[in-house]
């Protein structure tokens, strides 16, 4: 089968003027932005599960509960820089997008497992680039030396949240195959072609 | 805790946070001009205590600021070559000091758990080998590594870690690599690394968290004050 990818400009619009009419249906953009609170959370605190855990038994208020799990987030505590934190909410808020698109195309026309797949693989990218994001590239060193990459040899420019980059391409392809099979259909009444 | 010693820990991490801040502009020498009688205080008498959890296995004999019977107890597994662990070092570490450790309520422990880089282990050997000669110039050369990372590399840090004890403490940095290099600290690196991985540690860094005795939770990565605060105060 031809893998069809985004290399034109009309494929760009088409899967930006999708996604737009996805979301500006009301019920979908609840889906959209549950989707990235959800994303968010799950690359935020897949890190610290025992830690998330632990602390709704600790013997603390549940202020301070709040404001430690709070805490864990990109932007309000200091586990991801910047760059970090910003990629992070780029990908999850692709991939609240892309749900959208998924609960859309899965309701109206049926949907293939190639597009469910890739936005899964995304989620499971984006939580592993956050990952290792936090905890200094040990996760992606350790599974590189699993297959005998010499943890000497390598060198990380983004401190392991190059698995945060490939699932923001991973959830952009899964986007553009969405719009590409809905493409010549309607949204909310819209024509979808560019 | 009385009053008289509370103040002498108060003043004592006041130098050190002092000293700490002056590193992080890249000047090794202002470590040197940090006060090590303030050191000293900070980095002695510790108590030993017993703590059921493998994080804790052999943490009387490690380099630790504050007295390990205080309320909470932080055990760090940190490795020199680790980006999070610098920015770590760099943005939460100071305020502990001025927030948990300097009122007298929370000692940190310090292992050693070269998982990342490879120059982390023989960084890691150094730490050990000078810990055992002079347990406040372990957390100068630490901060050392941190605020430096990106200049160490395999094939330089041996040279780089003598010249910084040379230069900025009273310990010979010639011996000290040269117990290095003989892998003469190796048995301490492996007792700490040991622990880490009995414990699950799966990357750098990570701490556990201990309050009255009682082992409380893990925190991995780069945490924000607030964590540390929080479950060891809150």
């Amino acid at each position: 089968m031809m893998v069809s990818l985004p290399t034109r400009r009309a494929d760009w619009r088409l899967m930006g003027r999708t996604a737009r009419l996805v979301v500006t249906i009301p019920a979908y953009a609840a889906v959209a932005l549950a989707a990235t609170v959800a994303g968010l959370t799950a690359f935020s605190l897949s890190l610290n599960v025992s830690l998330v855990v632990d602390t709704l038994s600790l013997p603390i208020s549940t202020g301070s509960k709040v404001e430690l799990l709070v805490s864990l987030y990109p932007f309000v505590g200091t586990a991801f820089t910047p760059l970090q934190g910003g990629l992070l909410v780029i990908v999850a808020t692709t991939l609240g997008v892309n749900v959208a698109m998924v609960a859309y195309h899965f309701r109206e026309h049926g949907l293939s497992l190639q597009q469910g797949g890739t936005s899964v693989l995304g989620a499971v990218l984006g939580a592993l680039g956050a990952g290792c994001a936090a905890c200094g590239s040990a996760i992606l060193l350790g599974l590189l030396s699993l297959v005998g990459v010499s943890t000497s040899l390598l060198w990380l420019p983004l401190d392991g949240l190059e698995f945060a980059v490939v699932a923001l391409l991973v959830v952009v392809l899964s986007t553009y195959w969405l719009a590409d099979g809905m493409r010549g259909g309607q949204i909310n009444g819209c024509p979808v072609d560019v | 805790m009385d009053d008289l010693t509370r103040r002498r820990l108060l003043g004592g991490t006041a130098g050190l946070v002092a000293g700490t801040a002056g590193c992080v502009g890249g000047d090794a020498n202002t470590d040197a001009d940090a006060t090590p009688t303030d050191r000293e205080l900070m980095t002695s008498g510790s108590s030993d205590v017993d703590f059921d959890h493998p994080s804790a296995t052999g943490i009387n004999d490690q380099p630790t600021l504050g007295d390990r019977s205080r309320q909470g107890v932080i055990v760090a597994f940190e490795d020199p070559s680790c980006p999070s662990c610098r920015r770590f070092n760099q943005n939460t570490f100071p305020q502990i000091e001025s927030e948990l450790l300097a009122p007298g309520d929370v000692a940190y422990v310090f292992r050693g758990y070269p998982v990342v880089y490879e120059w982390g282990g023989p960084a890691t050997r150094a730490l050990e080998a000078t810990f055992a000669r002079d347990p406040a110039a372990v957390w100068d050369l630490k901060a050392h590594y941190f605020d430096q990372q990106g200049q160490f590399s395999t094939d330089n840090v041996l040279d780089r870690t003598r010249s910084y004890l040379d230069d900025a403490t009273d310990v010979d940095g010639s011996a000290v690599v040269t117990e290095v290099s003989e892998d003469a600290a190796a048995e301490a690196v492996q007792a700490d690394y040991d622990a880490g991985q009995a414990a699950g540690a799966s990357g750098t860094p990570t701490f556990y968290l201990f309050r009255d005795g009682e082992y409380q939770t893990t925190v991995s990565g780069a945490q924000d004050f607030t964590v540390f605060e929080n479950v060891l105060l809150g």
